[in-house]
């Protein structure tokens, strides 16, 4: 296993920009993932890992060496295909050895190696059936075998469990876990599903716009992420951000929303807020962190109910307030009529500020660590 | 929607009750209307096709004078086509004409594909002038060729005298040995753009991402041509090869005009050798037996062509 690192990688097709300075380095045995929404850049950075495509500009290593111009089969890399592209006309065997038998290996060390995949993925059984003959689940530890059947450098996962049924893939998504912790395996995964994302890697980069927007373990890229991109994209329902102006009155600073409403900051938020160069700035707070209210006190947000929808253990209230809907997560036993009014108190240590014209968080210090304009190579924080 | 639903549901429980006659003439009876739709195609099928199969069939029995009544005389027609020399002969030059022509399509055919099928400049060009061959007529084709080949005004010997290569003209389609060639080459030209096509459409169809996990797994070039696209295309390459075959048989329109069987029968092949039987020596009982093995030959390769097709649809390997 080896450290993979990406220095200023660009891909432009044709007159479009699809990966923009990416530097990222994945530490040997890190489990990474390219998180991010479709057509954010996340597959063809996976591509230019594996030598598939061709780059514009910028420097791929892996290990010691730099593997910017070698092939796909010199690279040392495995991939997992999102479609699994077992060899239709092969056996499981067959499929299993292939990798094995490009390299060359022994005749009796490939046999060997493949025994020990396939009982490993507990698909000995199925070693001399077709593709055809296998279930989607199956398929996809064919897949997962012949890549683990050699011993790359890294191993690159390409959305593999987005085609298995939901309870499959939660089982897969767990032993694929497991085998990176037994393995010690360098493994970089792209996926659009931040659940998968958040529960198995070690490291996630969120992409956009052919750029990484942050790099961080999971609770990192949750609880403190790095501009407005981040901040809504992970978490479900996605965070909700209130648009304001700054306002300081007797040396008190506030917030005073575009509907009307003044919401006073506390000197910690205040604090983050003064760095703010445009003047206008938007709070951030999750579903979980919007504490309601049926009576008014000073300084809460006046909404009016939207819907209510139970969801069992929590029920999410949807609140109107101006033009805007926001959901709030609340007690299962919370009931309302729609256009009940109410009033929203935020969980001021949780929220998060960011100033309206960079879309940047904002902090105490005015620092932010992981600028996605910075030219530095991200190391996981 | 609510008022619809009911009604829905007990049409389709109606639907479900109407028993299923068991005799297939109640069955048929009740499809007339699709019976009354393909009756046109199926009279006009019995009229020129079926009709002459039977009256070919009827003749292969009968002796033909050109003057009197035909003469059952059982199978001496078909034993005095196989028992002739020529017969072999004949055979021999439609095998020699149909493995070769089809073995040299194929090879430049698939050769065509794969320049085509790669990106560059000029791509459209390059197919637009690889088709040429295949969109002119037959007959024009043979006259072309006739005279590229002919001995005293044609290309080939000119040029090659202009060029001091040869001092005398070159004798080809009247030449026992050289006809047979000249025909083949002809008829590679002709037919290579339509297996190009083929394997052209087999080409495009072979998945990307099969191709790319073969390059991940370490396979070169030519390993990754013989374990991802060569058995993607084994279907195709099939079915190309069976109409190829087929065609090849029964191509009766370059050999009859540019030779017309000769010189001294070295270019006859079966389908001409037919004609020439039934229109030329008017020896028509000798001609429908000849047509009716040549029947029961291609309707063995048929055979072989619906397995293909069919064995493609369900299990792609």
């Amino acid at each position: 296993m080896a450290e993979v690192r990406l220095d200023g990688l660009i891909k432009y097709y044709d007159d479009v920009l699809a990966v923009d300075d990416v530097n990222l380095t994945i530490k040997d045995g890190d489990f990474v993932a390219l998180l991010g929404p479709s057509g954010c850049g996340k597959t063809t950075t996976l591509n230019l890992i594996a030598g598939l495509i061709d780059l514009s500009d910028g420097e791929i290593w892996i290990g010691d060496r730099d593997v910017t111009d070698l092939d796909p089969k010199d690279r040392d890399i495995a991939m997992v295909f999102q479609n699994y592209a077992l060899y239709p006309t092969k056996t499981v065997y067959n499929n299993l050895a292939f990798p094995l038998q490009m390299r060359k290996t022994p005749k009796n060390a490939i046999d060997e190696r493949v025994r020990k995949t396939a009982e490993m993925l507990s698909i000995t059984h199925l070693l001399d059936r077709l593709p055809r003959e296998l279930s989607g689940g199956q398929q996809q530890r064919v897949a997962l075998g012949r890549a683990l059947v050699r011993n790359p450098r890294a191993f690159l996962m390409d959305e593999p469990l987005s085609n298995l049924d939901a309870k499959l893939r939660v089982q897969m998504r767990a032993e694929l876990k497991r085998f990176h912790q037994t393995l010690n395996a360098t493994m970089i995964y792209v996926t659009h599903d931040q659940l998968e994302a958040m529960t198995m890697a070690d490291n996630i980069a969120v992409m956009s716009d052919g750029r990484v927007q942050q790099y961080g373990p999971p609770e990192e890229i949750f609880y403190d992420p790095a501009n407005l991109f981040v901040a809504g994209f992970i978490g479900s329902p996605a965070m909700n951000f209130l648009h304001g102006e700054i306002s300081t009155e007797n040396g008190v600073t506030s917030v005073k929303g575009d509907p009307g409403w003044v919401y006073p900051l506390t000197p910690a938020n205040a604090q983050k807020a003064s760095h703010c160069t445009s003047g206008r700035i938007i709070i951030g707070a999750r579903p979980a962190n919007l504490i309601l209210s049926r009576e008014e006190h000073p300084g809460m947000i006046p909404g009016s109910v939207y819907t209510v929808e139970p969801t069992g253990d929590t029920t999410f209230v949807h609140i109107t307030i101006g033009d805007q809907i926001y959901v709030a997560i609340t007690d299962p036993f919370f009931r309302a009529e729609p256009d009940d009014p109410i009033w929203v108190d935020l969980e001021d240590d949780r929220i998060h500020i960011f100033d309206e014209a960079t879309e940047e968080v904002l902090r105490e210090d005015g620092l932010n660590s992981q600028s996605i304009h910075g030219k530095k190579t991200l190391q996981p924080a | 929607m609510a008022v619809s639903a009911p009604q829905q549901a007990t049409g389709q429980v109606a639907t479900r009750n109407r028993r299923e006659p068991k005799n297939v003439f109640q069955r048929a009876y009740r499809q007339w209307a699709d019976y009354t739709y393909i009756m046109p195609a199926l009279l006009a099928m019995f009229f020129v096709i079926a009709y002459p199969i039977a009256y070919t069939i009827y003749l292969s029995f009968y002796s033909t004078p050109t003057a009197g009544e035909n003469v059952w005389n059982g199978l001496t027609n078909y034993t005095s086509i196989i028992t002739a020399e020529r017969f072999w002969m004949i055979t021999q030059n439609t095998m020699y004409w149909t493995i070769v022509s089809t073995i040299l399509a194929f090879i430049i055919g698939t050769a065509a594909a794969l320049v085509a099928q790669r990106e560059f400049i000029g791509r459209g060009l390059v197919r637009g002038i690889f088709l040429i061959p295949w969109v002119i007529s037959h007959v024009a084709t043979a006259y072309i060729w006739v005279w590229i080949f002919h001995s005293d005004y044609g290309l080939v010997s000119g040029m090659l005298m202009d060029l001091g290569i040869i001092s005398s003209p070159l004798v080809i389609l009247d030449s026992t040995t050289w006809a047979m060639p000249a025909l083949i080459l002809v008829n590679v030209w002709k037919d290579f753009p339509f297996i190009m096509i083929m394997m052209l459409a087999g080409l495009q169809t072979v998945p990307e991402h099969l191709l790319r996990a073969a390059k991940i797994d370490g396979a070169s070039t030519w390993a990754q041509f013989r374990h991802v696209t060569l058995p993607h295309l084994k279907g195709v390459i099939i079915i190309t090869l069976l109409l190829t075959i087929v065609m090849n048989l029964n191509h009766f329109t370059l050999p009859w005009i540019m030779t017309g069987g000769g010189p001294a029968s070295s270019t006859h092949i079966w389908i001409t050798e037919v004609y020439a039987l039934a229109f030329r020596s008017l020896r028509f009982g000798i001609a429908s037996a000849f047509s009716v093995i040549l029947f029961i030959i291609m309707m063995s390769m048929a055979y072989f062509y619906v397995k293909a097709m069919t064995a493609g649809d369900d299990r792609r390997r």
